[in-house]
């Protein structure tokens, strides 16, 4: 089970539906839902100076509504700055080969695409986390 | 996570006589603590928790749904309103420009018209100055006739003043030398013989002469009728 989630998504009923999902699939006991890309952002640098855990999985959309920036720049910076102690990926309705090389560019570890049944995408990521974690896994498209 | 037992029997208690239950990941943490009963409520709440969070996702991705087809009909009445809007901003612009056109079809009516009247008022000018053109060539021909007529009465009055003047100079100078030989007694067969042919011819040609002048008059009068 993963410690703790954080999903970042601008769309709030997503929210709700990846909350239930979680818990139905026993994800995870800890999931906290943003709205925007800069939230997420001010979330770590928060984090960073209280001295508090950070999430241990971020799932980012990837056109955030309302953000300063995309979701690939925000893996991008939490990367940069929290390199591999964080496992983070894309969740998208867009299964754009060129937005998900950008994606990899970036250092995510995963892609899902969003659809009326996550579940089962969820519960295949679930199986792989170890791999993601230890950063043994490749980029993996859960479709 | 791990309750007294008295806060586990109030919550078997809770769930027995009011069906309240916890609910939630916290579930996940709890531990039974080797009570039976507990462990039996954990279970059930656990299985109510489940049965709430199917029910639940499956409200939200109908509203999900329904939202995405809400968002869809919204472009589409957004696009259509743009089309809408598009096209009677065109509308518009042709009917303001079917104005302009028919503002300058008015003008051009109305010049129109002006030039008619300017063209009837020239017509009836001309028209005026014809008919005075055609009574001033009447009077003119008038005028002409009546020269002419009037030359002509004159010369018809001279000619016939001179040939008249010329018979009778000669029938007087014929008859003074008849009248002469015959007082005088000198041979009067060859002058009475000349006066008798003279005569005759004199009156002859004083006939042709007024015949041909009654015989003008009548010929111009029937040239100008």
């Amino acid at each position: 089970m993963i410690e703790s989630i954080l999903l970042v998504d601008d769309e709030s009923l997503f929210h709700l539906v990846f909350e239930d999902a979680c818990s139905l699939l026993d994800i995870s006991l800890s999931l906290e839902c943003v709205s925007s890309a800069d939230e997420a952002s001010q979330m770590f640098d928060l984090m960073y100076r209280m001295q508090k855990p950070r999430p241990e999985c971020v799932f980012v959309d990837l056109n955030i509504v309302g953000s300063s920036f995309d979701g690939i720049e925000l893996v991008r910076k939490i990367n940069f700055e929290y390199g591999n102690s964080v496992v983070i990926g894309i969740i998208s309705s867009s299964d754009e080969t060129e937005e998900q090389s950008r994606a990899i560019q970036s250092g995510a570890q995963f892609w899902i695409v969003k659809c009326d049944e996550i579940e089962p995408r969820l519960e295949d990521f679930r199986q792989d986390y170890a791999g993601y974690k230890n950063r043994t896994n490749p980029f993996k498209i859960y479709k | 996570m791990e309750f007294s037992a008295n806060d586990r029997k109030k919550l078997i208690k809770l769930c027995r006589e009011r069906n309240i239950y916890l609910e939630g990941n916290v579930l996940k943490i709890l531990q039974d603590s080797g009570d039976d009963k507990f462990k039996e409520y954990i279970e059930n709440a656990i299985e109510r928790d489940k049965e709430m969070r199917k029910k639940r996702l499956s409200i939200t991705k109908t509203i999900q749904e329904q939202n995405r087809e809400l968002k869809k009909t919204t472009e589409e009445n957004h696009e259509l309103m743009e089309e809408l809007r598009e096209t009677l901003s065109l509308e518009e612009k042709t009917k303001r420009e079917l104005e302009k056109n028919n503002t300058k079809l008015l003008v051009s009516k109305e010049e129109n018209k002006q030039v008619h009247d300017e063209l009837r008022i020239a017509i009836k000018d001309a028209e005026f100055a014809k008919l005075k053109a055609e009574t001033a060539k009447k009077d003119a021909e008038n005028d002409l006739d009546l020269i002419q007529r009037k030359g002509q009465s004159e010369l018809t009055g001279i000619i016939a003043k001179y040939a008249l003047f010329m018979i009778l100079s000669v029938g007087l100078i014929t008859t003074g030398l008849f009248i002469f030989s015959l007082i005088t007694g000198k041979e009067t067969q060859l002058i009475a013989s000349t006066w008798s042919n003279l005569f005759g011819i004199l009156l002859t040609n004083a006939f042709s002469i007024v015949g041909t002048i009654m015989g003008i008059k009548y010929g111009s009068e029937n040239e100008k009728k």
